[in-house]
């Protein structure tokens, strides 16, 4: 197979590929390498905020949802388009779905079972393609910078919100902007209040080392590659270097943090310009540069509790429905706990446990879906992070699979689920669903 | 629930979209595609009833053929027996027909040689009578002795005897 001169300049080339890929990551870093090492972004569970819509704030996850949304429409035409007999190539997988599905729901509950399909169908359709638009190359990786302003007003706001400071609040909101414009000047400007000092001083706790990626500019941005983690900078280091006790600011350091809040956001020396002469070498190359986070305009929807939640809220609102409709709100309530002073003790309890159970299928529904697709897309961040290049290629396969696996176990668990709702009360051990199980 | 990012808004969000792609995929996706497999369910049942038929069909065509054939070959062979049962009874009649007309012939000729030799002893005898005057004549012109007499009747005989055969 080597035999061939193509094959071993393919095998060099392959081989070149990967030396680089592992210099050039994290762990070359260690080495002196790390050229191509991203840093890695903002993970945070909460969906980020891409902008605002009049009051309502316009998140990343809901955006994935809408592309997801789209798919599903293009899906629905290309299958229906042309609907015939003898099915074209969209057509035959949408069959293939509906098939396997009616398969499964008529094999437990006979033909009562159709009534799952549409749900659950829907269900593993949403599911699917919002996972697998999360592993699109673009997701995660292109986005608007966040100023550090920005991230430091909604930290102080939330910190002034926790300590019921209303009327700093009302300032903070009047005076400065939506995304944190003018946070500085505010800060300088109220510099004698020892409430805000205070909480200036408990933002800076809390928040104090979060790191902020340093980008050649601002608007819309690409991950910047190379440097990796030494391009970083933290909070502290921004605005509070030379601060003796940034936790218990007084009226002076206040004044000062204020004035590099601002700064910070202006392309220019970063972290300010004294810190930046003070420590040529842990900065170098930041001159001229703005720091803040990269928040994705996109990102994965099942990386998004509400969206899993909502999901989950349906999925068991429909199985609820499902139970009442086949077996009557009495019949159904009689699988649970029916007259609770003619059951038997045992038989009560495992009712009880059951209708318990119910509310805890919507928890772990919400959080398997969550906890894979959300652990994936660390998985990939982590990978291109240690590996560039060649890191990602074989967990984009696995992700690819997981999202399609979760997809199913969503949506076999809710038809399941609906199985057992509909089937009557018969005896205290059976009819007992495992909501706790899974991948 | 902070931490985690859930707030009604984001949650009613995704609750909407997801009832809206929901009831879409149930209309526009689902609807047809389930009408198209009963549909088709429905042909293809109808297409192997169909097919079933015309297979029992052809199965009982074939036994009424094969009926058929039974049936011709037996009267076939029935008529080839008849035929040769007929062909027998001729040619038995024919060999006794033959045989009586030979028996006939055989009676005629017989009959014939009867009356041939009848008459040839009748004429034997006529000539004898004839000889016998002859005889009587010579014997009537010499007087014989007991051999003389027979001499005489040998030579008569003789004579006529070469009369006849002359």
């Amino acid at each position: 197979m080597l035999s061939s001169p193509k094959a071993i300049a393919i095998a060099v080339f392959l081989l070149a590929v990967a030396l680089i890929s592992v210099l050039g990551g994290a762990l070359g870093a260690a080495f002196g390498g790390g050229f191509l090492g991203g840093a890695v972004p903002l993970i945070q569970i909460p969906s980020e905020l891409v902008t605002h819509i009049g009051g309502y704030k316009l998140v990343n996850t809901v955006v994935m949802f809408g592309a997801a949304m789209l798919v599903l429409v293009l899906l629905t035409w290309l299958a229906t388009r042309k609907l015939s007999e003898v099915p074209g190539r969209w057509q035959a997988i949408m069959e293939l779905l509906y098939e396997f599905f009616i398969g499964l729901a008529e094999s437990t509950s006979g033909k009562t079972g159709r009534i799952f399909i549409p749900v659950a169908t829907a269900i593993f359709l949403v599911v699917l393609f919002s996972n697998w638009l999360g592993v699109l190359p673009v997701v995660g990786t292109i986005g608007r910078v966040e100023t550090t302003q920005e991230f430091f007003f909604h930290k102080l706001e939330k910190k002034l919100a926790e300590g019921n400071q209303t009327e700093l609040l009302e300032g903070l909101h009047h005076d400065v902007g939506k995304n944190g414009e003018g946070l500085g000047h505010f800060i300088a400007s109220h510099a004698d209040s020892e409430d805000l000092q205070k909480y200036l001083g408990k933002t800076l706790e809390t928040y104090g080392e979060q790191r902020f990626v340093v980008f050649d500019g601002g608007g819309v941005r690409i991950l910047p590659l190379g440097r990796g983690e030494d391009y970083k900078v933290t909070l502290i280091d921004i605005a509070a270097y030379d601060i003796a006790d940034p936790v218990h600011p007084t009226e002076e350091d206040v004044v000062k943090i204020g004035r590099r809040v601002d700064e910070s956001v202006a392309p220019g020396p970063v972290p300010s310009s004294e810190f930046f002469t003070e420590n040529p070498d842990k900065y170098d190359g930041f001159e001229g540069k703005r720091v803040g986070l990269l928040v994705p305009y996109l990102r994965g929807s099942s990386t998004d509790l509400n969206m899993t939640l909502a999901i989950a809220l349906f999925a068991m609102v429909s199985v609820q429905f499902w139970g009442i409709k086949t077996l009557g709100i009495g019949g159904y309530w009689d699988k649970f706990i029916g007259n609770p002073f003619k059951r038997n003790p045992i038989d009560l309890f495992v009712g009880v446990l059951e209708l318990v159970g119910e509310f805890i299928k919507i928890i772990s529904f919400t959080f398997r879906l969550f906890g894979n697709m959300f652990a994936g897309e660390i998985l990939l961040i982590a990978m291109g992070f240690l590996f560039p290049l060649i890191g990602m290629i074989p967990f984009i396969g696995l992700e690819l699979f997981v999202g399609f696996i979760q997809a199913i176990i969503f949506s076999v668990l809710t038809l399941m689920f609906g199985a057992f709702a509909i089937m009557p009360h018969h005896h205290p051990e059976g009819d007992h669903a495992d909501g706790a199980g899974g991948h | 629930m902070d931490a985690l990012g859930i707030d009604l808004p984001r949650l009613l969000t995704f609750l909407v979209g997801f009832t809206v792609i929901a009831v879409f995929l149930r209309m526009f996706l689902y609807g047809p595609i389930t009408r198209m497999l009963d549909q088709r369910a429905e042909r293809i049942r109808d297409s192997l009833d169909a097919a079933e038929r015309a297979s029992a069909e052809a199965a009982s065509s074939a036994e009424r053929v094969e009926q058929e054939l039974a049936n011709a070959r037996g009267e076939g062979q029935a008529l080839i027996a008849e035929a040769r049962d007929a062909a027998s009874r001729l040619r038995d009649q024919e060999v006794e027909r033959t045989r009586a007309q030979v028996d006939e012939m055989l009676d005629r000729a017989r009959e014939e040689i009867r009356r041939e030799q009848e008459a040839a002893v009748e004429e034997v005898r006529r000539e004898f009578a004839g000889i016998a005057i002859l005889a009587a004549e010579r014997i009537v012109e010499q007087s014989l002795d007991e051999g003389a007499h027979r001499e005489l009747i040998d030579r008569v005989l003789d004579e006529g005897l070469d009369a006849r055969r002359n």
